[in-house]
């Protein structure tokens, strides 16, 4: 395992765990700084499954490494009104058609409340009260996910110290060469600190320069003609006086700022491109954002991935594997959907091509989800041209604009209610409505959808504060 | 927004394709379209599809249709899987369960701890053993499935074995209750229009004309409008399948009454054997390239179990689809689209897929191509899929005691099979799609049921002591044995919930 941060430890310590009989060693080298897997605070639900994988619990990665819960993201001057996109369900079932046809249709006669507001998680997020859900099922609420904040150094040395514990060995070195070998080209050796350290499979967790990965071939795919946004700034000021389940994202011009106020500290920062705006106009932007602010300097991004992350014995992961900006915060996420597949799909010595073949097919198509998700946020922004979009998006677009239809595919990792959630807060109405609705009267509707909304109102009610609840957590643990 | 009009739809052919889409549209569309049925009495209905797969159940559920009335209605019986007789080779058996193996609940799927025994060369009983629905079908059992998800007789799934010539006038009740009009009489001609291309009417032999916006061609082979009237070109498969025909001949029940479809591989292609309450369907299905139709009807008569009831009758038919199954203001449902064998029970499943997929895309006046672009791409993908499966049967085989059998194991199979036949045979893997007709415990038994033997097993499954491991799924099998014996037989489970109606 190349590569000591957030991504390798947490692919050490995965493989050491669920596959005990592999020996892993990490070569413990700093990922360089613009990794945004090891950077950003905000994480998604799936968060949480991986650490249950591994046997941790979240109260205790919560309290050992000082992280916090988070139910969703405030979308700030993307469209005329704010949104919230929060995990979990938007509507419950009614009828035959989905929940949002028959939102669709209320909306269009403005008796609908706003798309977010029946969601419970929003609902949560926005009234800042939260306990984690319990799983019983309550009529007229959905579902509720949560990701977490984390403290990156923290949580980096807890994984680490958990990869130990399992029996990872950790060399203290960095990668210095990397040895090909002159038949198929596969990686021999690697040099890392004057020692050679060879291995029958290589993973690349070094970041985007992928030092490894890189050495076989340059099939790399580049987004930027749809994710134009090249630099990335990050900040953070002191602990918030009030924790935030809410993040926001608030669009400016030539790309976006962010704001998380995580328990122990709040995280600024912007994502933006080069052409739009100037390192010191985004430093600006930021320092402005909060009091006291401390910035670090802008770091370069160029988003895409490799075509085929693993190639002959060496597997990229994280950021070595694909570059997206941190809108929704995915960097962690596709990390960790790499290293599940790898443990999932762990083949031969001999990495049969066939096997090769339908890992990198499952993570090509994760990350070219992730990546449409992303540039819906651009395309569907208000006031904007509609810039130029994947094929895969574009028919999702059509399906929608047409008749408010989300086509199916493979390796998705936002639900539909997410897609949603997006299309609807930055306005993007369909020109039909699925007839299926007609089969329940637009008073039956309401109705029902006002029991939702009451439904929802009574549960957030009986939640505690935030604030409240985590001191509640940490006397527990004291 | 556009405005509301009515559509009307003029449905031509009255066989199950046909009263299905009727059915479904006036249940679930009411207030958005007209039907109008065109049906000749002069042409029967094909009927080969009398065993089903279980998505009928959410179809009939979905027409508020009640299970029990209906079986009653078609004489029907339940369906918990297919057992396929001599494919890998002569004296195999293995059956395709509606259900998992094992529980189906672990990260790791259940066929990868019984691989990883085998290959520490543990004697561990055939698979099938830890499965709840191949052991009722064994068993002649049959119960519903409990609804706690922890409970091991929630682990299984079930279909219907019916009489189709049944299905189609218990549904054509139900359309005309709900406003679906009939019109008796045979289709002389269809009527373009000279500009657009679309089908403006349909011209019965009495003069009639029956005009509509939406067309859906319900005809069967005969493909009446997409085939005959708009050209659109078909997708030949039968270098891939070769049967082309099959002869049918129903006959008495002499055995129990099966809970399952049998499928027997034969020199010349296979013979199928559905149970019904008051007769056994049989059909033999083979490619008359290899053999002839005099040879198949004597092996067939040889073969059925009781007295027959009818004569035995040739239908001819060739794989493969129509290259789109909506073309201008047509739409294919059934046959008229496209033609797969039945030997996963895959017809009436393509009939409601293309009928749910045109009602998630019914369309408004005029018809919008990205509507007619992603039933295509929808129906597409589920006849390919399927396609790719039944290759797989006539592929993994190690027979080789007919020219038959020599072409089927040695032909050339579509890369995307190929792919997945080297994925099992590797460590067992299945390629996984969370769409799609057949999920892995179908790819898993018919790979392992026709010897593809995978070489190595998923790496989580050797975490396990072996003891624990052995122990384990020992219960698992037992618990398996001992609630499928206390299940009702299948005969008295159907006198009791839908004794056949008189």
């Amino acid at each position: 395992m190349a590569g000591g941060g957030i991504v390798g430890w947490s692919a050490a310590a995965a493989l050491k765990r669920r596959l005990p009989n592999l020996s892993v060693s990490v070569v413990d080298c700093a990922p360089p700084t613009n990794a945004l897997a090891e950077r950003i605070i905000c994480t998604l639900p799936s968060m949480v499954d991986f650490h249950g994988d591994l046997g941790l619990s979240t109260a205790d990665t919560v309290i050992r490494a000082g992280s916090g819960y988070r139910l969703g993201t405030r979308f700030e001057g993307w469209a005329e009104a704010d949104y919230v996109h929060a995990y979990g369900s938007y509507g419950t079932a009614l009828g035959s058609a989905p929940f949002h046809q028959y939102w669709l249709r209320a909306a269009e006669t403005s008796a609908a409340a706003p798309f977010d507001s029946y969601s419970a998680a929003a609902e949560s997020a926005r009234r800042n009260r939260f306990a984690p859900p319990d799983g019983v099922s309550r009529a007229g609420l959905g579902t509720i996910g949560y990701g977490l904040h984390i403290d990156p150094p923290r949580y980096r040395e807890m994984m680490r110290a958990f990869a130990l514990h399992l029996g990872v060995t950790e060399i203290s070195a960095t990668v210095s060469d990397v040895r090909l070998s002159s038949g198929d080209g596969s990686i021999q050796s690697v040099q890392v600190g004057g020692a050679e350290a060879a291995a029958d499979l290589y993973v690349d967790a070094t970041g985007p320069d992928a030092l490894l990965r890189s050495r076989l071939d340059d099939q790399w795919e580049d987004w930027s003609e749809w994710l134009p946004n090249d630099r990335v700034l990050i900040a953070q000021s002191s602990s918030p006086a009030e924790p935030s389940l809410l993040d926001s994202a608030v669009a400016i011009r030539g790309g976006w700022r962010w704001q998380a106020a995580a328990p122990g500290q709040t995280s600024h920062g912007a994502v933006y491109s080069s052409k739009h705006l100037t390192d010191s106009d985004a430093a600006r932007i930021v320092a402005e954002s909060g009091s006291s602010v401390a910035l670090e300097s802008a770091v370069d991004i160029r988003q895409g991935r490799w075509s085929q992350p693993w190639l002959r014995n060496c597997v990229a992961i994280g950021d070595a594997a694909v570059a997206v900006e941190p809108l929704e915060w995915t960097n962690l996420h596709l990390a960790h959907g790499a290293i599940d597949r790898l443990v999932a799909l762990m083949p031969d010595r001999d990495f049969s091509p066939v096997e090769l073949w339908d890992y990198n097919r499952q993570a090509g198509a994760e990350a070219d989800r992730v990546r449409d998700f992303l540039v819906l946020h651009y395309t569907t922004m208000d006031g904007q041209s509609r810039a130029a979009v994947p094929p895969s998006l574009a028919h999702t677009l059509q399906q929608f604009s047409e008749r408010g239809r989300l086509p199916f595919y493979e390796e998705e990792t936002f639900s539909r209610d997410s897609w949603l959630a997006v299309l609807f807060g930055q306005s993007a109405i369909p020109d039909r409505i699925d007839p299926l609705t007609e089969a329940v009267s637009p008073a039956e509707a309401d109705q029902a959808m006002e029991q939702m909304r009451g439904a929802i109102k009574t549960f957030v009610d009986r939640l505690p504060k935030y604030s409240d609840f985590l001191q509640r957590m940490s006397q527990k643990a004291a | 927004m556009l405005a509301v009009t009515q559509t009307r739809v003029v449905v031509v052919g009255g066989g199950t394709a046909g009263w299905m889409t009727a059915a479904a549209l006036r249940t679930l569309l009411p207030g958005r379209c007209t039907v109008d049925l065109v049906e000749s009495q002069e042409i029967g209905i094909v009927g080969v599809g009398e065993a089903t797969l279980p998505h009928i159940r959410g179809f009939n559920e979905r027409l508020g249709i009640d299970e029990a009335d209906f079986m009653s209605a078609t004489k029907a019986t339940f369906k918990l899987g297919i057992d396929f007789e001599n494919w890998g080779r002569v004296g195999d058996r293995y059956i395709h369960p509606f259900g998992t193996f094992g529980r189906g609940q672990g990260e790791v799927d259940f066929h990868q701890y019984w691989l990883r025994l085998r290959h520490e060369g543990v004697a561990v009983p055939d698979l099938e053993q830890y499965s709840m629905a191949c052991i009722m079908a064994r068993l002649g059992k049959f119960a519903l499935p409990a609804k706690d998800p922890d409970d091991i007789a929630s682990t299984f799934n079930y279909a219907y074995q019916f009489d189709a010539t049944l299905y189609a006038p218990y549904l054509r009740a139900r359309a005309e209750r709900l406003g679906c009009r009939r019109t008796e009489g045979r289709i002389v001609d269809v009527e373009l229009n000279g500009e657009s291309g679309d089908v403006d009417a349909v011209i019965l032999a009495d003069g009639q004309r029956i005009v509509g916006d939406l067309f859906v061609d319900c005809s069967g082979f005969v493909s009446l409008l997409i085939g005959k009237a708009l050209e659109e070109p078909f997708e030949d498969w039968s270098k891939w399948l070769p049967c082309d025909r099959a002869v049918a001949m129903p006959c008495r029940t002499e055995t129990a009454i099966t809970p399952y479809t049998g499928v027997i591989a034969m020199d010349w292609g296979w013979r199928w054997r559905i149970p019904l309450q008051h007769r056994t369907g049989n059909g033999y299905v083979y490619a008359s390239a290899f053999v002839s139709d005099e040879q198949t009807r004597s092996d067939l008569v040889d073969a059925v179990e009781g007295e027959p009831i009818a004569e035995p009758r040739v239908l001819k038919f060739k794989a493969g689809r129509r290259r789109r199954s909506w073309v201008k203001n047509c739409v294919a449902v059934g046959l008229a689209s496209g033609f797969l064998e039945p030997l996963e029970s895959t017809s009436i499943y393509l009939i409601q897929a293309a009928i749910t997929a045109l009602v998630e895309l019914f369309p408004d006046n005029p018809i919008a191509d990205c509507d007619r672009d992603e039933f295509n791409r929808v129906v597409d993908l589920e006849y390919d899929r399927i396609r790719d499966f039944l290759i797989l049967h006539y592929h993994a085989t190690e027979r080789s005691d007919s020219p038959f059998w020599d072409y089927v194991r040695t032909m050339e199979i579509p890369d995307s099979l190929a792919e997945k036949l080297e994925l099992f045979r590797r460590r067992g893997r299945v390629v996984k799609y969370r769409e799609g007709v057949f999920l892995e415990a179908s790819w898993i038994a018919v790979y392992l049921g026709q010897r593809v033997t995978p070489l190595g097993h998923d790496l989580r499954a050797d975490i396990p002591a072996p003891d624990a491991l052995a122990r384990g799924m020992e219960t698992l099998r037992g618990e398996i044995k001992a609630v499928a014996e206390g299940m009702p037989d299948h005969s008295a489970m159907l006198s009791r919930y839908c004794p056949m109606a008189a």
